[in-house]
């Protein structure tokens, strides 16, 4: 229950920048997702929240107090480690009742806090067992039980699901968003998954080499990526970005896709963003999701390079050279790779960057 | 398992066979020995068996002075005290030793930077341990700790330091720092995550390089050669002077002394095989 703010946060390792200057006001009670490729500065930033690093420059501010030099031990976060750091030498009622015991509580609340989190988690018939056997799923399960105990008012989870199984993966995606309703703390996760970030997060943080790329809620992010760099990123598989130039011609401003022998129209909106635009190199970005057959013969024919097929939806990978495409269908699609299909992109979907500087064209 | 071949299966047992042949007989040897009166052990009897003929206790019995059997030579002392000279040298040496190298291990494992101590330290041992007897002796000697188990067990902490230091270092090393993290952010002190969380959770590591340790000391000769002359020698040192003009070396006492001597390692290392087997699990971390 408390905001977090970073503030020109920066960290230098030696001679490497791990982040540069990254500011981000995190709300209270907010779940807020730290998402990037590995080495993009997530993790660092975390560490820094924590205390477990000072930053290089810059300052980190809970509830408007300034949290550099004050131990990680005083500052009232909760810490999920990826590797889980259960203390192997203690059983799991012990691991549990370990914050507390440090805290100086008497054991009769103790004991009924141990019972209530083992019995959220799912954790009772193993309380007596040691802890150095117990399955990924149940470590996992204690790592999360040990830090939620002591209820901290900030919640600091580093890629906690990376190392379970798929299945217990979106069990558990459900519950830490479960506990999260019913503590409100303020929770800050480190991911690399952006299915996790997505299901999860009330806010995204994108970051990528350092540098914090766009924060938005989810739908924000995806449907509005500001930069060529987030549009790639989220979605699975990424948005298409087509390189092109923007022309004027009597059907109004088109975006000329040369290789591809095709000018696409745009919708009113990026039309009237773009126009300042005219005349420039632009990279034409679509979602997968949003190419569609077109049965008529009307739209761009395309050959079928290469189909997969994961159970409800199907990925057919289009096109050849440097203009391909990826686009996401029904499974019972009859796309078949080596034959040549019509398809056609819904204008209003149509994103527009500047392809020298990356950065998403839109109204100012 | 891949499938090996019949000849290699062969030659694996025939190594294996001939490797345990070099190391076992010549123990099994001087317990057979321990064992044997002195007709069966001596140049005289000639008659040299694996098994012993009259089986007796006689050899345990004259090193600790309770012999009524012929063994001519009179002893000037018993086997106890070089017994128990070796017991408090070896252990209050491997305490010292121990408790020394591991806080500096963590400390330098931890907050430590640059290679220069930690090389400081193994270089103690680079140089024959003959090299610094003698300052040591005239040290030793000015401190008034020549012919004392309090000067031996120093001697040997020091001695033994680098070991103990290097062997802990790297268990630190390895340990995972989230682990101790995990601790502090609960709000434990430094002090605290080192004696509830590291300690306990180093116990096999601390069994391990303990004993290493300890063998270290408790084979020693040539320190205790020098630091000691009479009240303090140990059992290394008593067994070279089990022996008499006029039956040459004491073979049966040597064995029976060489069988209790193995005593210590041996119990030591069974008490602590389930850690040496189990290792180091830290945290189940899956890395």
């Amino acid at each position: 229950m408390t905001a977090i703010h970073l503030e020109n946060l920066v960290k230098r390792f030696g001679a490497f920048t791990a982040l540069k200057t990254m500011d981000l006001e995190i709300r209270d009670g907010e779940f807020m997702a730290l998402l990037g490729p590995s080495g993009c500065g997530k993790s660092t930033t975390m560490n820094m929240i924590a205390g477990m690093e000072g930053p290089s420059e810059g300052r980190i501010l809970f509830d408007g107090r300034d949290m550099n030099g004050v131990a990680m031990g005083r500052r009232g976060v909760g810490f999920v480690f990826q590797n889980y750091a259960i203390f192997t030498h203690m059983n799991v009622y012990d691991n549990l009742a370990y914050g507390l015991r440090v805290r100086g509580l008497p054991d009769a609340e103790i004991d009924s806090r141990v019972k209530k989190i083992a019995d959220f988690l799912q954790l009772t018939p193993l309380l007596k067992q040691p802890s150095a056997k117990l399955s990924v799923n149940i470590l996992q399960r204690l790592a999360i039980g040990r830090s939620a105990i002591v209820e901290p008012a900030i919640f600091l989870l580093d890629e906690p699901l990376s190392n379970v199984d798929a299945a217990f993966r979106a069990v558990m995606r459900t519950e830490l968003k479960h506990l999260q309703r019913q503590f409100r703390q303020t929770m800050v996760y480190v991911t690399h998954d952006q299915l996790e970030a997505m299901t999860m997060a009330d806010r995204i943080a994108v970051m990528d080499h350092g540098v914090l790329q766009q924060v938005g809620t989810p739908l924000e992010v995806y449907n509005n990526p500001v930069n060529l760099f987030v549009a790639g990123f989220i979605g699975s598989p990424g948005m298409n970005l087509l390189r092109g130039s923007l022309a004027d011609s009597d059907r109004g401003l088109v975006v000329d896709l040369g290789e591809l022998g095709l000018t696409a129209p745009l919708s009113p909106e990026v039309a009237a963003a773009a126009r300042a635009h005219a005349g420039r190199e632009v990279v034409y970005g679509f979602r997968p999701e949003r190419v569609s057959l077109s049965v008529t013969g009307e739209g761009v024919p395309m050959p079928v390079t290469f189909v997969e097929r994961i159970g409800a939806r199907t990925i057919a990978h289009l096109g050849t050279g440097a203009q391909r495409v990826k686009a996401v269908f029904d499974n019972d699609v009859t796309a078949e790779s080596g034959t040549t299909v019509s398809v056609a992109v819904e204008p209003a979907s149509v994103r527009l960057f500047d392809a020298a500087t990356g950065i998403a064209i839109r109204e100012a | 398992m891949m499938n090996r071949s019949v000849p290699f299966e062969i030659f694996r047992y025939a190594t294996i066979l001939l490797a345990l042949a070099i190391t076992l007989v010549p123990t099994l040897w001087m317990a057979s020995m321990a064992f044997k009166p002195i007709a069966e052990w001596s140049a005289a009897g000639a008659d040299l068996t694996w098994w012993p003929k009259n089986p007796t206790l006689d050899n345990f019995r004259f090193i600790f002075g309770t012999s009524t059997s012929d063994l001519i030579v009179a002893l000037d002392r018993t086997a106890g005290k070089p017994i128990l000279s070796s017991l408090l040298s070896a252990v209050f040496g491997t305490l010292i030793a121990m408790s020394c190298g591991t806080a500096a291990a963590y400390g330098l494992s931890r907050f430590g930077s640059g290679q220069n101590l930690p090389l400081a330290l193994i270089q103690l041992r680079l140089f024959p341990p003959m090299a610094v007897m003698i300052p040591v002796m005239i040290m030793w000697a000015f401190l008034g700790l020549v012919d004392s188990w309090w000067g031996l067990a120093l001697i040997y902490g020091i001695v033994t330091l680098p070991f103990a230091f290097w062997l802990m270092k790297t268990f630190f090393d390895d340990m995972p720092r989230e682990i101790e993290d995990a601790a502090l952010v609960e709000g434990c002190s430094r002090t605290r995550v080192f004696m509830k969380i590291t300690l306990p959770m180093m116990r096999p590591a601390l069994a391990s390089s303990a004993l290493f340790v300890f063998i270290l000391n408790w084979s020693d000769y040539l320190i205790a050669l020098l630091l000691t002359t009479r009240e303090w020698v140990t059992i290394p040192v008593y067994m070279a002077s089990l022996s008499s003009s006029m039956t040459g070396q004491l073979y049966g006492a040597k064995a029976a002394l060489g069988l209790i001597a193995a005593v210590p390692p041996v119990v030591m290392g069974i008490a602590i095989q389930r850690h040496l087997v189990r290792g180091l699990t830290f945290g189940a971390l899956k890395q």
